[in-house]
């Protein structure tokens, strides 16, 4: 049971994940605003779900389903490695930090609300 | 209907994926609570990304439907960010120091570094191939 209420909630974060990526070629910057942008939005939203649900399976749905499916690890490293090997190394390391310190201090904000 | 098809698609990885990570998550558990799941998730998704992306897309011809089903629904879902952070908040709420500062080092070095491998193991291979092909 469990199972199809993560691969539920995942499907809906990955639909919602698409159209976000989808609007980085229509803006003009060079930089992968976007996938910055899905992260610490869904670390933010994983806080505050994490403090206000207790359901176990709403929080298996919204959090580990919609939050896990939303946010992506793959992506973020990937987008780092291309800046790396295109030699922008300054927009490589801003990247790295961007996303660390706004995706970690995202979800402190989002439990504290 | 075109997003719907999209949907769909990403229904099929996204279905996978997250439930590769749920499944990863209840197996490596380790007993003082190290996140041990996500690591695993986060690393080898990581590491597969590149490669899909730069390698297996040419040598098998794939879609765009596939790459969609398989990089942004499936190693999309597989792999997460935001329990990434919920598990750092709650070993710094244990004062489980080390175990943070291994988590933190493993997951932001460590899944740097296999995107890296995973972009020369892509080459290699495609290299592989194409010295077979001479």
């Amino acid at each position: 049971m469990n199972f199809l209420v993560v691969g539920f909630g995942a499907a809906v974060g990955a639909f919602v994940r698409n159209e976000f990526t989808l609007l980085q070629v229509k803006i003009k910057i060079d930089f992968p605003i976007i996938t910055l942008l899905i992260n610490v939005l869904g670390a933010l939203l994983l806080g505050v779900l994490t403090a206000q649900i207790r359901s176990g399976v709403l929080l298996l749905l919204l959090g580990t389903g919609f939050c896990g499916g939303f946010t992506t690890f793959g992506t973020f490293n990937m987008e780092l490695s291309q800046l790396f090997f295109q030699r922008r190394f300054m927009a490589c390391l801003l990247y790295f930090v961007l996303t660390y310190l706004f995706g970690i201090l995202g979800f402190i904000i989002g439990i504290r609300i | 209907m075109k997003r719907l098809k999209v949907f769909g698609l990403l229904l099929i990885g996204a279905f996978i994926g997250s439930n590769l990570r749920y499944l990863e998550s209840l197996v490596f558990k380790p007993q003082d609570g190290f996140p041990l799941g996500t690591l695993v998730a986060n690393l080898s998704g990581a590491l597969v990304l590149p490669f899909l992306i730069h390698y297996l897309q040419d040598r098998y011809h794939l879609s765009t439907n596939t790459i969609l089903t398989l990089s942004t629904g499936l190693l999309g879902s597989y792999t997460t960010f935001s329990t990434f952070t919920a598990d750092s908040f709650r070993l710094f709420q244990n004062g489980q120091w080390w175990l943070l500062f291994w988590y933190l080092t493993v997951t932001m070095v460590g899944g740097f570094l296999v995107a890296l491998l995973g972009n020369y193991w892509a080459a290699s291979q495609a290299f592989n191939d194409w010295s077979k092909r001479k």
